[in-house]
């Protein structure tokens, strides 16, 4: 592409357009990392003046955390339960709005709304309906499901959590299946449907598998986002009752911040960088072979 | 013709990134501008609010302090609900732009010691009363202003508790646990619940638990040895008499709280109604709570504090006792602010001492309990009075201010589960021998 002559053209020409953003990516994101990969190697509580190496035993510290590994495995299922539900009803709600159904946009605008508040608003409202919409109406009409706070039970907090979550991101994986189901050649269902396919038949044959690039997008966003909870569980929750909805995002912070110690906390960031970056790259390397073509 | 329309293109490429490249930069000499304007006429100086509660008092008085002093303008930066002061401060700390002034807990202090004033020379030093600073003193340097003092106990509502005992309820007829008890059957009789046992973390952990250490004896020097001894693992807390006459009171709380069906669905919030409102006698919680409860009183006003007895010896440590000491301080930067700067923050922390306008924002307008013995203005709300009469009579209980910074945290979940009868009172007390001999 580059068509000038000589190392000093070229570079000049690749600064201009891509200096800014390598800029900006150095600073903001490969400094910090390096910088944070560093102060694992430390005992840094936070905010002293001096900090002294201390080797690996930040990262010994780490797999003696039981507590970092039990918060890991329930963000697991977490991820899980909210990956298939978020998903699920996602595309279920843009099958919906496609269907040309009456006062479709403003269907589409609604279930998107939820994305437009931010985490921590958003868990502050839920936490009202929770702890007293909820709990009233529950009262009142002889509901034993609804009769105490959700949030105080650790069971049904988690599935709180799991709701709230479906409901802050099923509408914008919605946009993106959406794009999806447009997407699909109308000539391929057309003649699908001239040798008298049915319309489940389509969906299976046709619909899903040319949306397999959608599923990708869209099964990576919540896989990331669920590990990276943080804002709605601290402000629905606070990781409460008595710590059994902390997720290890929120984990690795209270270690950080609360009990001070920030090499461990950092180390624990960065083993949980690694295991989701595995994770998440397993899952696009994986379902890239799924992909069809038209 | 080509060649020079290219240029063109990629001049105004480069100058866009000029632009943008000067833009990032111009943030950060702004910032350096705002410092060194210090040494001009006009100094703005910024104070980290921890006591979320008094921030519009706090509001009002930073432009009371600027109609005295015209020059400086002092901005409240709160820290956020349920967020640590230490997290904010220090988060602070590490952007490099650090508040002139910062509310902190005692206990955060010393981490904090190499980057703040020391204040020993300062003129409040003289009038701070008596063992204000010691936990703030290192190698003889005094590192924060002692801005409250502030206790805790059973706040009860006099309306509710007259009632009750048909009369006038006497806080001097509740010593004991039984005489404890007594009472919540009195309460319970006439139609209302006992008490409310807030769940949140900070009160169970910091504060309710914290009695079971202070009040091992009014001996300080025993007490620090009972936490080197909890560290050391040298202690059988399920045989600790004091911590075992506590739960017994809590056993009590347990049973006649208000939300006994879901004890761990109440906040905050709803302490301060249910009291205010007199729908029970008595909450756990300490005088910060009063302009809530001011806000739904039914009572005239009518409030006060009984000690959380530990034994039925009313002549055992901590059944007279409620628990008070310092408890927010404030530090000012010597790091990224200005010595201009320093020098606002240092007069501003002597308006408060020593003018009209100051002492009254602190005891009037922000309930505060001076720490300053030359302050002789009375609280005006009913929950600091009855401080101010436990310490005049020297029934105190020093609290615990220096515990490790997740104690309230990781030890108030251990109280949560007692609570919600998840674990008994062995394991409760295995969970916190085990937090105590791992705390770093």
């Amino acid at each position: 592409m580059l068509t000038e002559k000589g190392l000093w053209a070229r570079l000049r020409t690749r600064l201009i357009f891509t200096g800014p953003t390598l800029f900006a990516f150095g600073t903001v994101m490969i400094i910090p990392f390096l910088y944070g990969i560093y102060l694992t190697f430390t005992n840094w509580d936070g905010i002293a003046v001096e900090q002294s190496l201390v080797g690996w035993d930040n990262y010994i510290g780490v797999f003696k955390d039981t507590v970092f590994w039990k918060s890991f495995v329930m963000t697991l299922e977490y991820v899980f339960i909210t990956v298939v539900l978020t998903n699920a009803v996602a595309f279920l709600l843009a099958y919906a709005v496609t269907r040309g159904i009456k006062a479709q946009g403003l269907f589409r605008a609604g279930f998107f709304l939820p994305n437009l508040v931010g985490g921590i608003v958003l868990g502050f409202i839920w936490q009202f309906i929770f702890n007293q919409v909820f709990v009233f109406a529950g009262q009142k009409m002889n509901l034993p499901l609804f009769q105490a706070s959700w949030l105080a039970d650790p069971d049904k907090a988690f599935w709180a959590l799991v709701i709230v979550t479906v409901w802050q991101y099923a509408g914008y994986m919605m946009v993106i299946y959406i794009a999806g189901l447009m997407n699909v050649p109308k000539d391929v269902m057309e003649a699908a449907s001239i040798d008298g396919a049915s319309n489940r038949r389509m969906l299976g044959r046709i619909v899903l598998p040319l949306m397999v690039p959608s599923f990708i997008v869209c099964i990576f966003l919540s896989l990331q986002r669920g590990f990276m909870v943080y804002d709605l569980n601290v402000s629905l929750t606070s990781g409460g009752p008595f710590k059994s909805t902390e997720m290890v995002s929120m984990h690795v912070y209270e270690q950080a911040f609360l009990a001070r110690d920030y090499g461990l906390g950092q180390a624990e960031a960065f083993v949980l960088f690694i295991l989701v970056a595995t994770i998440t790259l397993l899952q696009v390397y994986f379902s890239k072979k799924l992909e069809v073509e038209a | 013709m080509r060649r020079e329309r290219k240029w063109a293109k990629l001049s105004i490429l480069s100058l866009v990134m000029v632009v943008i490249l000067s833009a990032c930069g111009g943030t950060q000499s702004g910032s350096g501008t705002d410092a060194s304007s210090g040494s001009g006429d006009n100094v703005k100086i910024t104070f980290l609010n921890s006591k979320t509660e008094i921030n519009s008092q706090l509001e009002q008085a930073a432009k009371d302090f600027q109609t005295d002093n015209p020059n400086i303008t002092v901005e409240i930066v709160p820290v956020g609900n349920g967020q640590s002061p230490f997290e904010k401060a220090s988060a602070l700390y590490a952007s490099g732009n650090p508040t002139t002034m910062m509310m902190l807990d005692t206990g955060d202090v010393e981490k904090f010691k190499d980057r703040v004033l020391d204040l020993t020379s300062e003129k409040w030093m003289k009038d701070a009363v008596e063992n204000s600073t010691a936990a703030t003193t290192f190698d003889g340097k005094n590192y924060a202003f002692p801005l409250s003092i502030e206790g805790y106990g059973f706040i009860y509502n006099q309306k509710v508790l007259d009632e009750a005992v048909g009369g006038t309820f006497d806080p001097q007829t509740v010593q004991t646990t039984a005489q404890l008890n007594e009472l919540f059957q009195k309460i319970a009789a006439t139609g209302k619940s006992p008490l409310i046992v807030s769940p949140m973390d900070w009160s169970l952990g910091a504060h309710y638990l914290a009695l079971a250490y202070g009040g091992q004896s009014p001996d300080r020097a025993k007490v620090d040895q009972f936490i080197l001894d909890l560290k050391a693992g040298t202690v059988d807390l399920a045989s600790n008499a004091v911590f075992n006459g506590l739960m017994d009171t809590f056993d009590l709380m347990k049973a006649n709280n208000i939300d006994k069906a879901s004890p761990l669905s109440g906040t905050y919030e709803r302490g301060p109604e249910v009291l205010g409102k007199g729908e029970v006698g008595i909450w756990f919680q300490g005088n910060w709570a009063w302009p809530q409860i001011d806000s739904f009183d039914t009572a005239d006003g009518q409030y006060g504090f009984l000690p959380v007895p530990v034994s039925n010896n009313p002549d055992d440590f901590g059944n007279k006792q409620i628990s008070a000491a310092v408890s927010k301080r404030i530090l000012i930067d010597k790091e990224k602010n200005t010595p201009a700067q320093q020098e606002a923050a240092k007069k501003f922390l002597d308006w408060i001492v020593y003018e009209s306008k100051g002492q009254d924002f602190l005891v009037n307008q922000a309930s505060i309990i001076p720490a300053f013995s030359n302050i002789t203005l009375e609280p005006a709300d009913p929950l600091g009075k009855s401080i101010s009469d436990y310490i005049k009579a020297g029934n105190i209980e020093e609290s615990m201010s220096t515990l490790p910074a997740d104690h309230w945290s990781k030890l108030g979940a251990s109280m949560q589960k007692y609570l919600a009868d998840v674990i008994d009172r062995d394991a409760l007390a295995k969970e916190i021998q085990s937090y105590w001999t791992n705390v770093k």
